[in-house]
């Protein structure tokens, strides 16, 4: 039997929930790309909170925490088999408890950790590849990963910008991080409970206020100078930068010389900018 | 002049410098702006294909120095710009809050005096740590000459300081560094070295005693603008990390920017085979535990270029090997060619559930093509020949057209 779920995390839990005391699974899929087929008979599972959070604990007890949190990992990759890898690989765990993560070399471990690894490094890239634009009144940063690492980057950024308002737009997913700033209330709390993320469908990028080309432009000047004419090795640069990351960063989106961006920007005028929804819980 | 202006001619000439390292500490928001992270965090990287963690900025290029190697030096003339202390806080922090940065790597010429200058970069770090409460990565620059005390109300604001020795003897720095000299810089560092130690050692007794760079400190050398041999270097190095509990030494391939009869020509490119086979070397003495005396001696005085210094540490001493992976320890381990501190340590985490074999190399990270000639698994050897040293340099030695790991 091959498991529909809707995509959410305690939905793919809910489906594994069913594979142990249902009906063995033949795969789990989500829902809006399931391709029918005559093969295997399907069957939409709907998400049940309760069933999730008793997997969830299982994962934890049974394997370990570090478990749960590489099935979490997995889970927000963009894998197309993403879920049936965490099903063999919770499979394994179950039976081998917390020592499943030595097994490096299984092929029920190894692609799960190579999966994660993948995650956690664009995660980890994006801390410091992500550019945020002061929007006047906030910061605003968009990006397009491989992986939904949206989770992964709101304590990092309460943190450190723990002062400030600010939204991290992921436009391939439409989802977006809400930092609120610190006010009285929050500041003993938790950071994590100090954002939380939500659909986003606006596009701010056109609203960007003219004061904010200005360090836009110190930047890119910056980038230019420090630059070794005589060590010239883009393919070095590409390994690191790779290109898909660059629509986004403000250090490569040099102006054509010649071209003159002060009267042309002013020249534009933008409608006022939204304001930040307010805390939705 | 404008910022821009300014920006562009201290950035320019602050580029040489290659450090850029922003690990090493960690630092929390405390009510203010920043934090940092210890494992460090790249931004971006240039076309030179270096990462920028830090805004890496001169305060000032206008030297009293003479420096040979030096674009800065006094008998240059070039366009001489300086910030003010509040336009370079004010630059910092707009760029930390848009993320382009991790922090600032402050260094600077040096103007008017030693100790004119190092008060002004202290007038700049308490304007970052203090008015804007920052909480983001400094790494500010001993400048040779300042009052010990000086040197010391810095490290009470920087997370990692550097005095860069520039060259790995007193006798090639007097040469083209006159104004400066090795054993004052020497001072310098026992100085970090003993503050950072004490403010440890209160630390552990009370926890609100003040942190003293606690990054670490770090230095620089110039490669290739001395016939130093690659001995020379790397017993330097040793010294410094054992001396002065350095965290990184650094290597910068000369590029020629003045014209000088000591200097290389202005048309000579820069050494950056050797400086990459340089970071190996230092590499495998701070993760593998290598002396320099194995990697370069009296008969080898420099490193070869055509294998990386490991390899050739291997085929040097065939009797080490094969090793093999089910019993060997981490420290032996670490010593096969394509097997690094994470294939090693995974290694020995699977040992504890199920013993290792050929074909699982690979998965566990081990640049197979490398290792195969120097291990067996279970007793079977995967390259099925014997250990031949010049055979194996011969597969090995046409490295693929030398592409620089990034090691910052
Ligand atoms: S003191 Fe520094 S800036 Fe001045 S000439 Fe020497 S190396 Fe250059």
């Amino acid at each position: 039997m091959d498991y529909l779920y809707d995509g959410s995390f305690d939905g793919l839990l809910t489906c594994i929930y069913h594979h142990y005391y249902r009906e063995a699974a033949t795969g789990i899929y989500p829902q809006s790309f399931y391709q029918p087929n005559l093969l295997s008979p399907s069957m939409v599972v709907e998400t049940d909170p309760a069933l999730a959070d008793r997997v969830y604990r299982a994962i934890e007890e049974k394997i370990s925490a570090r478990a749960l949190e590489t099935v979490y990992h997995v889970y927000i990759s963009s894998a197309p088999d993403k879920e049936n890898l965490i099903l063999g690989y919770i499979g394994l765990g179950f039976k081998m408890g917390a020592k499943v993560d030595h097994y490096h070399s299984h092929p029920a471990v190894y692609p799960v950790h190579r999966l994660e690894r993948k995650v956690i490094g664009e995660a980890h890239r994006l801390l410091g590849l992500l550019r945020f634009a002061d929007m006047g009144g906030f910061l605003y940063a968009v990006m397009a990963p491989d992986h939904n690492v949206l989770p992964l980057l709101g304590d990092h950024f309460a943190e450190r910008l723990a002062g400030e308002r600010w939204i991290i737009h992921d436009k391939k997913r439409s989802l977006a991080i809400i930092y609120n700033g610190r006010d009285s209330s929050s500041c003993k709390s938790p950071v994590r409970s100090r954002w939380y993320i939500t659909d986003f469908s606006y596009n701010l990028e056109d609203n960007m206020p003219e004061s904010e080309r200005r360090w836009q432009r110190l930047w890119q000047t910056y980038f230019q100078k420090v630059s070794i004419e005589s060590r010239y090795n883009p393919r070095l640069q590409s390994r690191c930068v790779p290109h898909r990351y660059r629509r986004y960063l403000v250090e490569f989106q040099i102006p054509a010389p010649g071209h003159d961006s002060e009267t042309e920007d002013s020249r534009k005028r933008f409608p006022r900018t939204p304001s930040i929804p307010p805390h939705s819980g | 002049m404008d910022i821009l202006a300014k920006l562009g001619i201290l950035a320019n000439a602050a580029k040489y410098d290659v450090s850029c390292a922003s690990s090493g500490v960690s630092r929390k928001n405390q009510g203010g702006i920043g934090n940092s992270k210890s494992f460090g965090i790249c931004h971006t990287w240039t076309s030179d294909g270096r990462c920028i963690s830090l805004l890496k900025i001169l305060l000032s290029n206008d030297c009293i120095y003479d420096c040979r190697y030096c674009v800065n030096r006094r008998s240059n003339d070039i366009p001489r710009a300086s910030f003010t202390p509040r336009e370079l806080a004010e630059l910092t922090i707009q760029f930390y809050r848009r993320n382009y940065i991790e922090g600032l790597f402050l260094s600077t010429a040096v103007e008017r005096s030693p100790d004119y200058t190092m008060e002004k970069m202290i007038t700049v770090l308490r304007l970052l740590r203090e008015d804007y409460e920052f909480n983001g990565y400094i790494h500010a620059k001993v400048i040779p000459g300042a009052d010990p005390l000086l040197v010391y109300s810095a490290g009470l604001l920087a997370d990692r300081m550097s005095v860069n020795i520039e060259q790995p003897t007193e006798e090639s720095l007097r040469l083209l560094a006159p104004q400066k000299s090795l054993p004052k810089m020497f001072a310098s560092m026992q100085q970090l070295k003993e503050e950072i130690q004490a403010h440890k050692e209160a630390r552990r007794r009370f926890r609100h005693a003040p942190r003293f760079v606690p990054a670490g400190q770090s230095t620089q050398m110039i490669i290739g603008a001395t016939p130093d041999s690659d001995l020379t270097i790397l017993r330097t190095t040793q010294t410094l990390y054992q001396k002065f509990g350095l965290k990184r030494v650094y290597y910068s391939a000369y590029v020629p920017v003045n014209q000088d009869s000591h200097l290389p020509a202005l048309t000579a490119s820069p050494p950056l085979l050797r400086e990459h086979r340089l970071y190996q070397s230092d590499w495998l003495m701070r993760f593998y535990h290598f002396k320099a005396e194995e990697l370069v001696d009296p008969q080898h005085p420099n490193l070869e270029t055509d294998i990386d210094p490991k390899m050739a540490w291997a085929l040097r001493h065939p009797e080490f090997f094969p090793v093999e992976v089910n019993r060997a320890s981490y420290e032996e381990l670490l010593r096969v060619p394509g097997i690094g501190p994470k294939s090693a340590r995974r290694i020995i985490s699977q040992r504890r559930v199920a013993a290792v074999s050929v074909d699982q190399l690979k998965k566990l990270g081990v640049v197979f093509k490398r290792a195969q000639y120097f291990v067996t698994c279970k007793g079977v050897c995967p390259a099925k020949k014997t250990l031949d040293p010049a055979a194996i340099r011969r597969i090995v030695a046409p490295e693929s057209p030398i592409t620089q790991l990034s090691l910052f």
